[in-house]
């Protein structure tokens, strides 16, 4: 747990510093709420009643795995990956650490591009903001999860900006049939469907799990 | 071999088709120092990441520390320093120590950390981002964090580099502290007169196997660099 701690802390405080990661991240995913303005005609207000939620969350995709290619770019330089792997503790705690580090960066990502999304579109989300939070954070938790285990092997290999989407959006999907349904039906309905939510409740722990676990031997060179 | 340190029988380090180490036969008793010599390329740094437990080995055996250790608590024992520095340079140079205590589970990090840079004679500049360090200081701080936990045995890779000769007389008097506390020492480096001035023993690494080992009085720097080039060569 101190592991957990001391990972997150360092991740946070490195990127208060030098915002590495979130301002990418925000650029980009309010970028896509942008051209969305821009693309979409004025009268659309039916094909956003459907679309929103696809439209959202593929900002929020493209925007993690933004992040998640640089959060482990900063433990490259000098190395600091491997001082990492020496630690005497179950390296599943290093991973907990990266992925809830992740985890917030991302929420926050997520927050601010709904409120952008909400004003370009004139979009209510008030009603439904707690119950949409807990849908971005339970999306944000997977994709974290899993894209901190994907981001760690394809950190050493050559072609590892290329490599993250290749491994990674593939296994998302299960994340994003939960969280794009689940978001449509609250966004048209002001209700979360149980199914979609207990699919991304049981999708999250299976890969925080899995990725616990594993991360022992991704850190093995 | 009961009380050896580390103990290596028939190790062997592969990437792909690339023999790093081949067949190593090693017994580093404990409270001694061994350097480890040779070229560019000799498997020596990779030797030291299979003791520090960053990799495992293809094949062969090997031990470090006490018989029936995990691989967890094998890292707790073993300070490494390597080519790299491991530090943060958005972080401290206190905060470096203190994460790194942290991840070794040491009891007061804050306090272990002053101890360090007090050591070390960072104090002065404790809180300013590492990232702004010359090559010494950062060899400094590098050389401390890799002591934050107070290992029985420590490893360092060409711990020489980028220290001045004030820097580098320090470093050797901490060696000799730690020597003296009883802890082992494997020291990697191209210098042979720092070979033969810390070591009881010396091996010499070429194109993965070891091809001279020298103790006691072929420990001299003559007989040594006669026996280094030698090796090398027949190895070549």
């Amino acid at each position: 747990m101190n592991v957990l701690l001391a990972v997150l802390w360092k991740d946070l405080v490195s990127e208060w510093r030098t915002g590495d990661r979130i301002v990418s991240m925000l650029l980009f995913s309010v970028l896509v709420v942008i051209v969305f303005h821009f693309a979409l005609p004025a009268d659309a207000s039916q094909l956003l009643q459907t679309g929103a939620a696809g439209l959202l969350w593929i900002a929020y995709v493209f925007a993690s795995v933004l992040g998640l290619n640089r959060a482990f770019a900063l433990e490259l330089e000098n190395e600091a990956l491997s001082g990492l792997a020496l630690a005497p503790a179950d390296r599943g705690w290093i991973f907990l650490g990266k992925a809830a580090a992740n985890t917030l960066l991302l929420f926050l990502v997520q927050a601010v591009t709904a409120l952008a999304f909400a004003l370009a579109f004139d979009v209510r989300l008030g009603a439904v903001a707690l119950r949409f939070a807990v849908l971005m954070a339970l999306g944000a938790l997977g994709l974290s999860s899993v894209g901190t285990l994907f981001a760690a092997v394809a950190v050493r290999t050559r072609y590892r900006e290329v490599m993250l989407p290749l491994l990674l959006l593939p296994v998302m999907i299960p994340i994003l049939l939960g969280a794009v349904r689940a978001s449509s039906a609250l966004l048209e309905r002001g209700a979360l469907p149980s199914p979609e939510l207990r699919l991304l409740v049981v999708v999250d722990v299976a890969f925080l799990i899995v990725s616990f676990v594993l991360f022992e031997y991704v850190l093995d060179e | 071999m009961t009380n050896a340190a580390i103990a290596a029988r028939g190790l062997e380090k592969r990437f792909g088709p690339v023999a790093a180490l081949r067949g190593i036969d090693l017994d580093v008793p404990a409270a001694t120092t061994l350097a480890v010599l040779g070229p560019n390329g000799a498997g020596k740094s990779t030797l030291l990441r299979l003791v520090a437990g960053l990799a495992r080995p293809t094949a062969g055996s090997l031990r470090v520390g006490n018989p029936g250790d995990d691989r967890r608590r094998t890292r707790g024992r073993v300070g490494y320093l390597a080519h790299a520095s491991f530090l943060y340079p958005a972080l401290t140079a206190r905060e470096n120590l203190i994460f790194a205590a942290r991840l070794y589970g040491v009891l007061d990090p804050r306090r272990r950390a002053a101890e360090l840079l007090e050591a070390q004679g960072l104090a002065a500049v404790a809180d300013r981002p590492a990232g702004g360090f010359s090559r010494g200081m950062a060899q400094r701080l590098a050389i401390a964090r890799g002591l934050v936990h107070d290992p029985s045995i420590v490893l360092l890779d060409e711990p020489y580099t980028g220290l001045d000769r004030a820097a580098a007389h320090a470093l050797t008097e901490r060696l000799r502290e730690l020597r003296a506390a009883g802890r082992t020492l494997v020291l990697v480096t191209h210098e042979l007169s720092r070979a033969c001035e810390l070591a009881d023993r010396a091996v010499v690494l070429a194109r993965g196997r070891i091809v001279h080992a020298a103790e006691g009085p072929a420990l001299g720097l003559a007989a040594l660099e006669q026996a280094y080039l030698a090796s090398v060569e027949s190895a070549a």
